[in-house]
């Protein structure tokens, strides 16, 4: 530990990424280096604890409630950052809809998630998919609940090429360019994508 | 007008006044051997309110099972801790839009059924898709709830009586998912006596969350009652129906349960 630094400076800059993420709303790369560090740290610590002589158990020496106190301060903030980016992860896992290879293969969302956290998203979708499927003959759970629905149909606008799609009028091939006139229960997921606009 | 026999008259479509004689054939032909307990389809001119009637909190004896969802949709959302679950409701309700699917399906591919008729099921299959979104919204507002507390649920065997089995499973996959991120993430390096996840320190908060429930929360009574205690020790001694008020959802709990009154 450097000399110029104070206990607890690694964790308030940890607890600050968190915080200019949910200000601005964007999720920030995870930040190994950091937390690598504030992990060193604790081990220090623990060795500084360790040395520190207690003469008298009923009255720590001093040394002793500050170093500890330290240690859950610290830990507190590694947790409550990983936390608050699994919070954000699962954001971000519904507002897509559920659809986790979308997520996934964002070059620009992968290259900002730690590998435990891939791991994490997967699990979850695993687990999420065994919730849906307790419903799956009437609805799909993952669908947006942002706006009631209103219309039947929508008229959308292809934006990106998406393939063959089995809708109530059979399989249409959207193509980039195209407009439809499509039920929304069917091709929702296609608009939360972004494969589909909507026209107004 | 019994719950029971609206639910079994699944056939809101087939109230139509009009074109008696393709209704008929069309009956014949599709809804009858469709589902054998849908009722005579022409004595059941109630069934559209099923779905298309406005709440009306007026008549609460009279509370269709949408309305009924619709206030337990509501009241979650208000709620800070998770309610009991409407799990006889939902299942009744998701029922009942599965067979009101299949009506439509079959009576959109019958080649008889009216360009009027094409409109009476357009309105249908919208009321359904508006149904859907509220169960959703409801599911989903458990979930969260749910994953929020995931922890503490499996820790707590009477919060685990107010959630169904699949939710039960969700939580418990979901506490263990969180506990082994965090543990690869974090606790596994460091110290040993640093890596477990439910240290009390003094001085700061405990690690599990858990609901608060002094959380205030809006409450609109449906029925007279009370007397309400507050923890302060004060309390209120009646509410009249349509009288709103604040208080710590602890102590609107118990209302809430009985259903004496509704979080708005």
């Amino acid at each position: 530990m450097s000399e110029t630094r104070q206990f607890g400076d690694l964790a308030t800059q940890l607890i600050m990424e968190s915080r200019r993420s949910t200000m601005s709303d964007t999720l920030l790369k995870y930040n190994d280096s950091l937390v690598r560090s504030l992990i060193r740290e604790q081990r220090d610590l623990e060795k500084a604890a360790e040395t520190v002589e207690i003469p008298d158990l009923e009255n720590p020496p001093p040394a002793l409630l500050i170093i500890q106190t330290a240690i859950s301060r610290n830990k507190r903030c590694l947790l409550a950052y990983h936390s608050h980016r699994v919070d954000r992860l699962r954001d971000m896992y519904w507002t897509v809809g559920g659809a986790l290879p979308h997520l996934l293969s964002n070059q620009d969302i992968r290259s900002k998630l730690s590998p435990y956290e891939v791991d994490y998203l997967r699990q979850y979708n695993s687990s999420v998919m065994e919730f849906r499927s307790e419903f799956s003959h009437e609805l799909d759970i993952t669908a947006s609940i942002v706006n009631p629905p209103k219309d039947l149909h929508v008229l959308v606008h292809v934006v990106r090429d998406c393939g063959v799609i089995q809708t109530e009028l059979g399989s249409i091939d959207f193509q980039k360019g195209q407009r439809f006139m499509v039920r929304r229960a069917d091709i929702e997921h296609l608009i939360v994508q972004g494969y589909l606009e909507e026209v107004s | 007008m019994s719950w029971d026999a609206q639910y079994r008259a699944g056939t809101l479509l087939s109230n139509a006044n009009s074109a008696p004689k393709a209704r008929s054939r069309r009956n014949a032909a599709t809804l009858d051997d469709s589902d054998d307990e849908r009722p005579n389809p022409r004595t059941n001119d109630s069934d559209r309110d099923v779905v298309m009637a406005p709440p009306s909190f007026e008549l609460e004896d009279e509370e269709t099972p949408l309305q009924k969802l619709m206030r337990h949709w509501m009241n979650e959302r208000h709620a800070p801790d998770i309610l009991p679950a409407q799990d006889e409701l939902l299942a009744s309700l998701l029922d009942h839009i599965r067979r009101q699917s299949e009506a439509v399906q079959l009576l959109r591919g019958e080649p008889s059924t009216s360009e009027e008729d094409h409109i009476r099921i357009m309105l249908v299959q919208t009321e359904v898709e508006r149904v859907k979104f509220i169960v959703r919204s409801y599911v989903r507002t458990r979930l969260f709830k749910i994953e929020k507390f995931a922890r503490f649920i499996m820790s707590n065997p009477e919060i685990q009586t107010r959630i169904t089995t699949a939710e039960r499973a969700h939580a418990s996959r979901h506490a263990n998912l969180t506990d082994k991120h965090f543990h690869f993430s974090v606790l596994q390096s460091l110290p040993e006596t640093q890596s477990h996840l439910d240290d009390t320190p003094i001085f700061m908060p405990p690690m599990v969350t858990q609901p608060d429930e002094s959380v205030p929360v809006f409450v609109h009574a449906l029925r007279e009652c009370g007397p309400i205690h507050f923890p302060d020790g004060s309390s209120l001694n009646k509410m009249t129906p349509g009288y709103i008020s604040l208080m710590p959802f602890a102590s609107a709990k118990a209302l809430l349960n009985r259903g004496d009154v509704e979080l708005v």
